[in-house]
C-alpha cells in the first residue's frame, strides 16, 4: 500500500505545481475522498476486437475498475472506475483537415495518461490539436467523478465532478463542478462551476453561467466530503444495478437486440425496454422501461427510464432522460439531467439541440418544439423564454445577444451549423446510418468485444498497484 | 525654463479636504464639497480627500475613482461578468450581460445609500512608497514621480510629516506657464 500512497502524494504535488499561479491546492479537495483501500478491491479490464488497434502498456499505476479500448499507455497514475474508450482515435495513414493544413497521422494515436488521478471519468475521442496529432495527453492532472475528457488533450488540469472538456487542449487550468469548456485551446483559466462555454475565436462565443444557489441543490463539492446533491444521490440509487453486471460472468439480455445494433456487456437494460436497429447502448449505460428508435445512443453514464426516443437521438456522454418523449434526431448534449415526472412528463420535439449541461427538472408538463436551442436550468415553462430560442432565429444573429444568463457573440449561423454537423457526425460514428453494408459505426464494431481482466498485487507495499503489463495482438 | 520647487506649487495641507478615519463615505465628499468652495480662488478644484489618523497623520487618500468605485454595486457575479474579456468577448458584449444583470439588482439609490453609510476607510487607499516627494525637490522631480507612477497627486513631505499635496494639475500648470515664457523669449530674439 505504501507504493499507492507514494504515487498519490507524487500525483497532488505535480498538479499543484501546475495550478500555483491560480493559487489552487487540489490536496484538501482529493484526499481521503477514494480510500486507498477501496482501490485494490476491483479488477480492471480492457476490450478487445478486430476493428481497434491493441495496445495497452500499464506502467506504476491503479486502475481499480476501470476499462480500456484500443491504444492506450498508463504510467504513474490513479485511475477509479474510469472508462478509456480508444476506439475513435487516429489510425497510421489518415489525413487530419486542420483549417488549411492537411496533415498526414504517421502513427496510430494514443491515449497518454501520465501521473494523473481520475475518478469515474470518460475519457473518449481523439486529439483534436494538430500540434499532438498522434498523441491524446492527460498528464498532472486530477479529474473528479463523471467529469468527460473529450477529445481535449489536457495538461496540469483540476477537472470538478461533471464537468467536461470538449475537443479542447487544456493546460494549468481549474474547471470546476459542472462547467463545460469547448474552446479549441486554453490555458491558465480559473472557469468556475456552472459555466457552460463554446467558442471558436472569430466565429462565435457561447457562454451560460448556473446561478450558483440553485446549482449548489444538484451538485456541491468542497473539501473533506464526497460530491453532494440530486446528480449524485441519481446514480448512487442505481449503483446496485451495475454491481451486478460486472461481478457476474454470464448476463442474460431481458430483450431482443436487432442485429444491426449494439448493447454493451456492462451496460444495465432492465424490462420492458425496445431497442430499435442501429441503436448502440455502450457501457455504464442504464435503460430502464424506454424505447430506443432507430439509430438512438445511449453513450457512457448514460440514464434513459421510462421514456421514448424516436430516433436518430444522440443522448451523449453522462446524460440523464427521465419520463420524456423526444421527437426523432433530437441532440441531448453531455452530462444534461432532463427530468420529467410520472404526471408532468418533458416533451422535446424533433431537431431540437438541447445544450451540454442543460438542466430541465420540471413538476409540469412541458414542452419544447420543434427545432430548438435549449440552454441552462429550466424549471417551469417560463423559463423557456430565456433559456431556449429556434435554430432559426438563432441563426440570424451576426452580432451579439444575451438573454438571462446567456451571452453570445458572433455568427448564430456558424455556431448552429457547427452543432448540426458535429451531431451528424456523431450519429455516422455510431452507426445510425447503417444500411446493412455501409455506413458501419460503433453500434456494428462494437457488436463482439472480448473482455479480459487484470487485477493488482493483493498486499504488501505494492497492494493495490497493477504489475507492469504491456498487451499487444 | 524656471525649475520650480515642490513647495511653491503644493497646496498646504491646513486648506485640503482632511477627514478623519472615523468618518464615513458621505462625510468625505462633504468634506471635499466643502474645500471646493473655500478654494474658489484657484481654477483647479479639489479631487480627494485625505484621511488623517487621531494623531493628525495622513493614513489614505479618498479620490474621485475610489468614491464612484465604491458606489459600484458589490456583486460576485457583477466582477465575473467584468471577467469575460479573459473568455474572448468584447467589450460591448460584457456591457450588454451587464445592463441585463443589473435589471434585477437593487435600485441605485439604495446602493448609494448604503455606501454613504460606510467607513471611508473601507474604501480609501493607503499612499504607496512612490506618492510621496520631498517640499525641496525640483518639478524635474516631481514630474517624473507622477508620471511614473501614473499618479493625479503626491503627498509632499517634511521629515517625516506630510505638509502638502502636489497635484497633477497644479504641476501641468507650471511647466505649461514655464515653456510659454521660454518660447516667448525665444521668438523676441532673446538667447538662453
Amino acid at each position: 500500500m505504501k507504493e499507492l500512497e507514494k504515487l498519490f502524494d507524487r500525483i497532488i504535488q505535480r498538479v499543484n505545481i501546475n495550478l500555483r499561479e491560480l493559487e489552487f491546492d487540489v490536496n484538501p479537495l482529493v484526499r481521503q475522498l477514494i480510500p486507498t483501500a477501496q482501490m485494490t478491491k476491483f479488477y480492471a479490464f480492457y476490450g478487445i476486437t478486430p476493428h481497434h488497434p491493441l495496445n495497452l502498456l500499464f506502467r506504476n499505476s491503479n486502475l481499480s475498475g476501470s476499462y480500456f479500448l484500443g491504444k492506450v499507455g498508463v504510467t504513474n497514475s490513479l485511475l477509479y472506475k474510469s472508462d478509456i474508450r480508444g476506439d475513435e482515435l487516429k489510425k497510421c495513414g489518415d489525413s487530419f483537415q486542420y483549417q488549411e493544413f492537411d496533415i498526414p497521422v504517421d502513427q496510430d494515436e494514443q491515449i497518454s495518461i501520465q501521473d494523473s488521478f481520475l475518478i469515474k471519468n470518460l475519457v473518449h475521442n481523439f486529439s483534436h490539436d494538430p500540434e499532438t496529432l498522434e498523441s491524446f495527453f492527460i498528464q498532472d492532472t486530477v479529474s473528479m467523478h463523471y467529469a468527460n475528457i473529450h477529445g481535449s488533450p489536457t495538461n496540469g488540469c483540476y477537472l470538478g465532478p461533471f464537468s467536461t472538456v470538449d475537443l479542447t487542449t487544456i493546460r494549468d487550468c481549474v474547471v470546476g463542478a459542472y462547467a463545460y469548456v469547448q474552446a479549441g485551446e486554453i490555458s491558465h483559466l480559473n472557469i468556475d462551476p456552472g459555466t457552460v462555454w463554446v467558442r471558436k475565436p472569430d466565429d462565435f462565443n457561447f457562454m451560460y453561467r448556473y446561478p450558483v444557489s440553485q446549482l449548489s441543490n444538484y451538485i456541491y463539492f468542497s473539501a473533506g466530503s464526497p460530491p453532494q446533491g440530486v446528480f449524485m444521490d441519481f446514480v448512487e440509487d442505481r449503483k446496485e444495478a451495475f454491481q451486478r453486471v460486472f461481478q457476474v460472468v454470464n448476463i442474460d439480455t431481458p430483450v431482443s437486440i436487432p442485429a444491426s445494433a449494439s448493447l454493451d456487456r456492462y451496460a444495465v437494460l432492465k424490462p420492458k425496454t425496445k431497442i430499435g436497429e442501429n441503436v448502440l447502448v455502450a457501457q455504464r449505460a442504464f435503460v430502464q422501461n424506454s424505447s430506443l428508435g432507430k439509430g438512438a445512443n445511449a453513450q457512457e453514464n448514460c440514464y434513459i427510464i421510462n421514456s421514448k426516443l424516436q430516433g436518430n437521438n444522440v443522448t451523449a456522454h453522462g446524460a440523464k432522460i427521465i419520463e420524456a418523449d423526444l421527437g426523432k434526431n433530437v441532440f441531448v448534449g453531455f452530462n444534461s439531467f432532463l427530468r420529467g415526472r410520472p404526471n408532468a412528463r418533458l416533451t422535446i420535439g424533433q431537431d431540437s439541440i438541447i445544450m451540454p449541461h442543460t438542466i430541465i427538472d420540471i413538476r409540469k408538463p412541458l414542452t419544447i418544439p420543434s427545432g430548438h436551442l435549449v440552454w441552462g436550468l429550466i424549471n417551469t415553462a417560463g423559463d423557456i423564454e430565456t433559456n431556449s430560442m429556434s435554430l432559426k432565429d438563432f441563426s440570424k444573429i451576426d452580432t451579439r445577444i444575451c438573454k438571462g444568463s446567456m451571452l453570445f457573440e458572433g455568427s448564430g449561423s456558424s455556431f448552429v451549423t457547427a452543432f448540426q454537423e458535429r451531431i451528424h457526425h456523431i450519429l455516422e460514428a455510431n452507426g445510425a446510418f447503417y444500411s446493412g453494408n455501409a455506413n458501419r459505426g460503433h453500434a456494428q464494431r462494437n457488436q463482439n468485444i472480448s473482455f479480459n481482466t487484470i487485477q493488482p498485487y493483493p498486499e504488501g507495499d505494492k497492494e493495490g498497484l497493477y504489475p507492469t503489463i504491456n498487451i499487444q495482438p | 525654463m524656471k525649475n520650480y520647487k515642490v513647495k511653491e506649487l503644493m497646496v498646504p495641507i491646513a486648506e485640503y479636504a482632511t477627514v478623519p478615519e472615523t468618518a464615513t463615505l458621505f462625510e468625505a465628499v462633504l468634506a471635499l464639497e466643502k474645500a471646493q468652495e473655500q478654494f474658489q480662488a484657484t481654477r483647479y478644484s479639489h479631487r480627494a480627500v485625505l484621511v488623517l489618523d487621531k494623531n493628525k497623520k495622513v493614513v489614505g487618500k479618498l479620490s474621485q475613482m475610489d468614491f464612484l468605485s465604491a458606489l459600484e454595486p458589490q456583486d460576485t457575479n457583477l466582477e465575473q461578468i467584468r471577467m469575460f474579456k479573459q473568455f474572448g468577448f468584447t467589450r460591448k458584449a460584457v456591457v450588454l450581460q451587464q445592463e441585463e444583470y443589473l435589471k434585477n439588482s437593487p435600485p441605485i439609490l439604495d446602493v448609494y445609500s448604503k455606501a454613504a453609510k460606510n467607513r471611508v476607510t473601507q474604501y480609501m487607499r493607503r499612499p504607496t512608497e512612490g506618492e510621496y516627494v520631498n517640499e525641496n525637490a525640483s518639478l524635474d522631480v516631481a514630474l517624473h514621480q507622477l508620471t511614473a507612477g501614473s499618479n493625479l497627486s503626491l503627498l509632499v513631505t517634511r521629515d517625516k510629516d506630510i505638509i502638502g499635496i502636489l497635484r497633477l494639475a497644479d504641476v501641468f500648470a507650471a511647466v505649461y506657464h514655464s515653456m510659454k515664457e521660454s518660447e516667448l523669449k525665444l521668438a523676441d530674439g532673446e538667447t538662453e
